[in-house]
């Protein structure tokens, strides 16, 4: 009865607040409408300057063949390469391809190509995927030109490496974001309300008022967790469907079971938002310290970065990071369509952080000054 | 047994001391008036006695419970209206009302008599946000919610700051007719006009309980005699007032000074004479019955000699 009541007045102040029910139908649209599109890792467009020493039916071959691969943008063919350095001086060119006066020559005879790349690595993904794709156009030219026997090795070892990837067989980017992005959302939606919520009650002087009643407070914060709990379903929901309206993704594996981790996840951020309220006076700092925790999960959970390339040491903390096992498993039911089976440690990890996080805030959750 | 009985009770933040030895002694169904300025400790001392807060050394029982150890009980037997509103102002008057109601495991209904006098004056408002209600109205409604579970102790602390004259005539008739019904009330507050209001005061300053006793008795212990002294200029007349050695105490209080004289140095009519004589041709004095305010006064300033 209590309990219902409780939970009343949350779902009423929740519905009250001009905010609120706002932010919870368009955080999802946005994470989902547009930043698959914006934190792709694809590179395209990357600027392209040719210093052509050669001016033969060769070289330009050359020239077409990398710009018809489409990642390039061909912004100049000039002679000079004090002028290449020049633009790319400017942030005009992100890669300079030069080619020297005996092109033609050492194709006709088989030798190593006389060709030079340079980047620009100002931005360092562009830069080293850019130099990639540039010396696999090469590569790829060498091969189709040069005469069937060459008489040196010039290219070295010729390998034929075919590469067949597994789940997402286009290597397409988004479809790898959309369980990521859903992590995301939920995890700030859950972690921050919460927060604030407990804070406002106690900047508000509400929270002293329901502590003079005989109410326990298990009673209280399981109050505070249960909308939220809701909200973040919803969330879920809502970014399962966008994904397949819009994207046309589907979920490999089984949706219960990603409900399953949402669930687990909530428990640690709506836990983790407790505690911290528990240990703010107000927002300001519930708000600050919310959101460093909040972006040291995220970097580190290997959303962005996998977690096998980071050193040692920042492996060993991603153990503490609820994020890594939420993402991890999320990503793998997604899109592989592991089941409970291959990520069962995932929802051991999460479920006991969660228990840790949540003792603690009823813990910590008393009468102190 | 008192219903609320405070020993020895002290608690420090850091390194102010809020209360040090404080000890009270409350009988049922009384309104007892906690009196003193702002900073004197007064909400700590609530904060102790409605169980939000643990004192660092001492006991408190309220209804023969102890605020540490029975906290759980003694949430049930009391109410409790802070300084600063807080309800939930996104909540409407009835569902702020309902939800304590429910807190306290029980409904408006079953209690409407206990709350009628003074809800039905805020009932036409019903549906309206609690963050919406003017000063009184807001204090009416946290008045029904701290009452809404038949509380037989009731702590109100500072509840008439911040409310016009007339409202706090009004809210004290109100607290005379809970305690008919047998309600026992601790009240604070920083005006002293209102400490003759309550059947029995405390005076707080700094922590420590200065006096104890009716307003009544307070008054009669006070140990001088009292003068009444207007005149213009106001300002030179206190200076002059404070420069005379015969004069024990002098404050400025509305548009007189207050005087404090040892019995049997001067009389009124004779300081009159003396101080038209410095000046002050208009100025007038009579001798007046001392308040509250003035007895604090000269106990606060004893109280800092002693320290």
């Amino acid at each position: 009865m209590v309990l219902l009541y409780l939970l009343e007045k949350e779902f009423k102040q929740f519905f009250r607040d001009p905010g609120l029910p706002k932010m919870a139908i368009a955080f999802p649209v946005l994470m989902m409408l547009v930043f698959p599109f914006a934190v792709s890792m694809e590179i395209r467009n990357v600027d392209l300057v040719v210093v052509d020493s050669n001016r033969s039916v060769a070289s330009s071959k050359l020239v077409e063949s990398c710009t018809a691969s489409g990642y390039f943008n061909l912004v100049e063919v000039c002679d000079d390469p004090a002028r290449a350095m020049q633009l790319m001086d400017r942030n005009k060119a992100d890669a300079i391809l030069t080619i020297e006066s005996d092109f033609d020559r050492c194709l006709e005879r088989g030798e190593a190509l006389p060709v030079g790349v340079k980047v620009n690595t100002i931005n360092g993904t562009k830069g080293s995927i850019g130099a990639g794709y540039l010396t696999s156009c090469i590569q790829r030219y060498y091969a189709e030109n040069a005469p069937t026997q060459p008489t040196t090795a010039a290219a070295g070892p010729q390998l034929d490496v075919s590469s067949k990837y597994y789940f997402n067989t286009y290597l397409d980017y988004k479809k790898f974001m959309v369980p990521a992005l859903i992590v995301i959302a939920i995890t700030m939606l859950t972690g921050f309300f919460p927060a604030l919520n407990i804070v406002s009650e106690k900047e508000r002087g509400t929270i002293e008022q329901i502590n003079v009643t005989p109410v326990n407070r298990g009673a209280f914060i399981l109050c505070k967790l249960i909308p939220y709990w809701l909200v973040a379903f919803f969330v879920l929901t809502a970014c399962l469907l966008i994904a397949r309206w819009v994207f046309g993704y589907t979920c490999a594996g089984s949706v219960g079971l990603m409900y399953f981790f949402t669930a687990g996840n909530i428990l640690v951020t709506a836990g983790m938002g407790l505690l911290i309220s528990n240990y703010s006076d107000n927002a300001q700092q519930a708000m600050f310290v919310t959101w460093f925790f909040m972006m040291v999960f995220m970097l580190v959970s290997g959303i962005f970065t996998p977690i096998a390339s980071m050193p040692g040491w920042a492996q060993a903390i991603t153990y503490l990071n609820p994020m890594r096992y939420y993402a991890d498993a999320m990503r793998g039911i997604y899109i592989k369509g592991s089941s409970l089976a291959d990520v069962w440690t995932d929802a051991a990890g999460l479920l006991t952080i969660g228990a840790a996080m949540v003792s603690w805030a009823i813990l910590s959750y008393k009468k102190t000054n | 047994m008192g219903a609320i009985e405070v020993d020895e009770v002290s608690k420090r933040y850091g390194t102010c001391q809020a209360l040090e030895r404080v000890s009270l002694d409350i009988r049922a169904g009384e309104i007892y008036g906690l009196i003193g300025p702002d900073g004197a400790g007064k909400t700590s001392l609530f904060r102790i006695l409605v169980t939000l807060l643990l004192p660092d050394s001492g006991h408190a029982r309220v209804e023969g419970l102890d605020v540490v150890k029975d906290f759980m009980a003694i949430r049930r037997r009391i109410g409790y209206m802070p300084g600063r509103f807080s309800l939930y102002q996104d909540l409407t008057v009835a569902e702020n009302l309902d939800f304590f109601a429910t807190m306290f495991g029980t409904t408006v209904a079953d209690n409407y008599e206990n709350i009628r006098e003074i809800y039905s004056q805020i009932e036409p408002f019903r549906d309206r946000r609690a963050g919406k209600l003017s000063g009184g109205m807001k204090q009416k409604l946290a008045l029904c919610c701290a009452l809404v579970h038949r509380p037989t102790v009731l702590f109100l602390d500072e509840p008439t700051t911040g409310v016009d004259a007339v409202s706090r005539k009004e809210f004290w008739n109100m607290l005379y007719r809970i305690r008919e019904a047998g309600v026992t009330i601790l009240v604070s507050t920083p005006y002293m006009d209102e400490a003759s209001l309550c059947d029995r005061i405390s005076l707080i300053q700094q922590g420590h309980i200065i006096e104890t006793g009716t307003p009544a008795a307070i008054v009669a212990q006070y140990p001088h005699r009292l003068f009444g002294v207007s005149g213009h200029p106001a300002y030179p007349l206190l200076k002059y007032l404070r420069r005379r050695n015969d004069l024990l105490r002098c404050f400025s209080f509305g548009s007189e000074h207050h005087v404090a004289v040892a019995p049997g140095t001067i009389a009124p009519d004779e300081l009159q004479t003396q101080i038209r004589a410095a000046g002050f041709s208009d100025a007038t004095v009579h001798e007046i019955e001392p308040n509250i305010e003035d007895c604090f006064m000269e106990l606060a300033k004893k109280e800092r000699q002693k320290a």
